[in-house]
């Protein structure tokens, strides 16, 4: 697929999804407010609970500020508007339709992700401008050219192993008519073993080694922490690299299931 | 263009029972059943050519035309498309063909047609000036300048479907399939739409495969027509000689003086053919070809008939027939 094609399919969706405007505030507003509002009270209550002045290595401020950064960046990996477009493309036979165009389906669905990324953009920048001065972090936060532009390169990372982490799930869906199960597994340990639910310096010092090599951290974990200075350009380096292998190997993975499944594929109806 | 030999295709589907244990048991256990959609086809199809394909529903047409697109695998057969195997996907081969589902939209639901049809010109790396050329000759030809920059979801049925006539045309494809491309349409947007494939084979001489329920589309664009019964091609012809192969039968049509429509239908009558409705006076009655000219000289005769046609069967009836298996 040509880069011209590519970035058009891109500002395609882009200008759909900026179309639904209930939608985008809805998002903007209640989802982003609501998942802030139950973290803050929640690591307040567990803090005060607990009576530690320091949990994981962080203290209550530092760890609200990583999960406003996670929240904020892990929006970039979500890709909640890609999560079942494939499964619902074999299952309801709307892939017939990009069967008969000359190009490869899976970079044109990931064209789609990114399109449908761009609101989202919007939406992180906005939010995070007004949720860090309100909750008194903006003074912990310094960002420089080099941490926004490493946080830029693992966001964009992320978002590309997830969706190549979810491609091979979804595409089961030739066999299995309905793979959502699948999908809520892999958000769920992506969520718990990415370090959305709670940060990783929680979970013990095996389990933080055994992390470090799976590829969830990239989602949330990894990208949050580069924001945050937490990673030096060395580590980075390391990471974006493992990052990378991992997208190869499930690009790898999905391309095989993907062959083996429209052997399989009835196109809906007789 | 198109070669088909031997093509065939058999799904495996699931056969649950009903009720609440079937489903339960299904977790289970599966009761795998073929489903022989397509046997054993063989056809061809030449540049300029618009070929009815026809059949009830579930006799295989979609099956057959999603294999000579490329979207699905044949069980086993050999299919040539523009001398290529279209299940393979080249590029270069989807570049060059066409399909349209009347009943799925494959625009851009959310936006104009137009950024639709960008986005298209990019896909198939149309030159910008062919572009323009192309866009505006389609346009014309389907009237729909005002509405090309209306979203796809606020135009009408009748409007999409032109739009999406557009969409496939663009590229210019030296074959297209169409499946029920007036679905759903109102009389004077199916008759446009017939206008313009007419008019855009003259032009371009694609070859054409139509499958339709209506079989207005088929008389007015087919000259050769394809009738798939479970699967198999039982006819493959002119249309025209359909009728003459088995249109056994005429229909007399006779109108009646007595207001009241009532006559005794005598023997001879019953004998030569047979009653296919008797109201409001008015008589309609089938006939062996060779017997039309005695049998209509005895409704004459014996009904007091004010006005009479004889009419060949129309072509809907006789296909209906040959879907049921009666028409050989």
């Amino acid at each position: 697929m040509s880069p011209r094609l590519f970035f058009q399919i891109v500002s395609l969706e882009a200008r759909t999804k900026f179309s639904y405007r209930v939608d985008f505030w809805v998002n903007a507003v209640l989802s982003f407010g609501v998942e802030l509002m139950v973290a803050f009270y929640l690591w307040t209550a567990i803090f005060e609970a607990s009576g530690s002045t320091s949990i994981g290595g962080r203290d209550i401020q530092q760890t609200i500020l990583y999960y406003v950064t996670v929240l904020l960046v892990g929006r970039f990996a979500g890709g909640r508007d890609f999560e079942g477009t494939v499964q619902s493309d074999i299952y309801e036979g709307g892939l017939n339709r990009y069967l008969v165009l000359p190009f490869a389906y899976r970079p044109y669905k990931y064209a789609q992700s990114l399109g449908k990324l761009v609101p989202v953009v919007v939406q992180v920048i906005l939010f995070g401008a007004i949720a860090i001065p309100l909750l008194g972090l903006a003074s912990q936060v310094h960002l420089t050219f080099a941490s926004v532009a490493m946080t830029l390169a693992a966001m964009l990372v992320a978002n590309l192993l997830f969706f190549l982490m979810q491609f091979p799930l979804q595409v089961t869906a030739f066999w299995a008519d309905n793979v959502w199960s699948l999908l809520v597994a892999q958000r769920l340990l992506g969520q718990i073993f990415g370090g959305l639910m709670l940060p990783l310096s929680v979970f013990p010092g095996w389990g933080q080694r055994l992390l470090e090599v799976l590829p969830w951290r990239f989602f949330f974990d990894f990208p949050a922490r580069v924001l945050l200075g937490e990673i030096g350009v060395r580590e980075w380096g390391l990471g974006m690299l493992l990052a990378i292998g991992w997208c190869g190997v499930f690009a790898a993975i999905g391309q095989a299931i993907w062959k083996r499944g429209l052997h399989q594929y009835t196109g809906i109806g007789i | 263009m198109i070669e088909a030999e031997g093509l065939t295709k058999t799904f495996v589907v699931h056969k649950k029972a009903p009720g609440l244990m079937g489903s339960v048991r299904s977790l289970f256990v599966r009761e795998k059943v073929e489903k022989h959609a397509v046997r054993a086809v063989s056809f061809r199809v030449d540049e300029g050519e618009i070929v009815g394909l026809v059949g009830a529903n579930g006799a295989g047409k979609t099956t057959l035309v999603k294999m000579l697109a490329g979207i699905i695998h044949p069980t086993s057969g050999e299919a040539r498309v523009l001398g290529y195997r279209p299940w393979e996907r080249n590029n270069e081969f989807r570049s060059r063909i066409a399909l349209i589902m009347g009943q799925k939209a494959q625009l851009w639901w959310d936006l104009p047609a137009a950024d639709g049809f960008l986005l298209l010109k990019e896909i198939y790396r149309i030159p910008d000036a062919d572009y323009r050329t192309r866009l505006a000759e389609l346009v014309r030809m389907l009237e729909v300048e005002k509405e090309l920059n209306v979203q796809v979801r606020r135009l009408s049925l009748g409007e999409r479907m032109k739009m999406e006539l557009i969409a496939t045309l663009l590229h210019q494809p030296r074959v297209v399939y169409l499946d029920e491309p007036t679905i759903g349409l109102d009389l004077t947007a199916q008759r446009a739409i017939r206008d313009f494939l007419l008019a855009y084979r003259e032009r371009h001489r694609p070859a054409m495969i139509l499958t339709s329920h209506y079989m207005e589309d088929i008389e007015r664009l087919c000259e050769r027509i394809m009738i798939i019964r479970e699967g198999e091609i039982v006819y493959d012809g002119q249309l025209a000689d359909v009728k003459r192969t088995y249109a056994t039968h005429k229909i007399i049509t006779a109108h009646l003086r007595r207001e009241d429509g009532g006559f005794e239908v005598s023997e001879d009558l019953l004998a030569r053919g047979a009653v296919l409705s008797e109201e409001e006076g008015t008589l309609r009655y089938e006939v062996p070809r060779e017997e039309v000219t005695q049998a209509a000289a005895a409704v004459l005769e014996n009904c007091g008939v004010y006005d009479l046609s004889i009419d060949e069967m129309d072509i809907g009836t006789i296909i209906e027939r040959i879907f049921k298996g009666r028409g050989e």
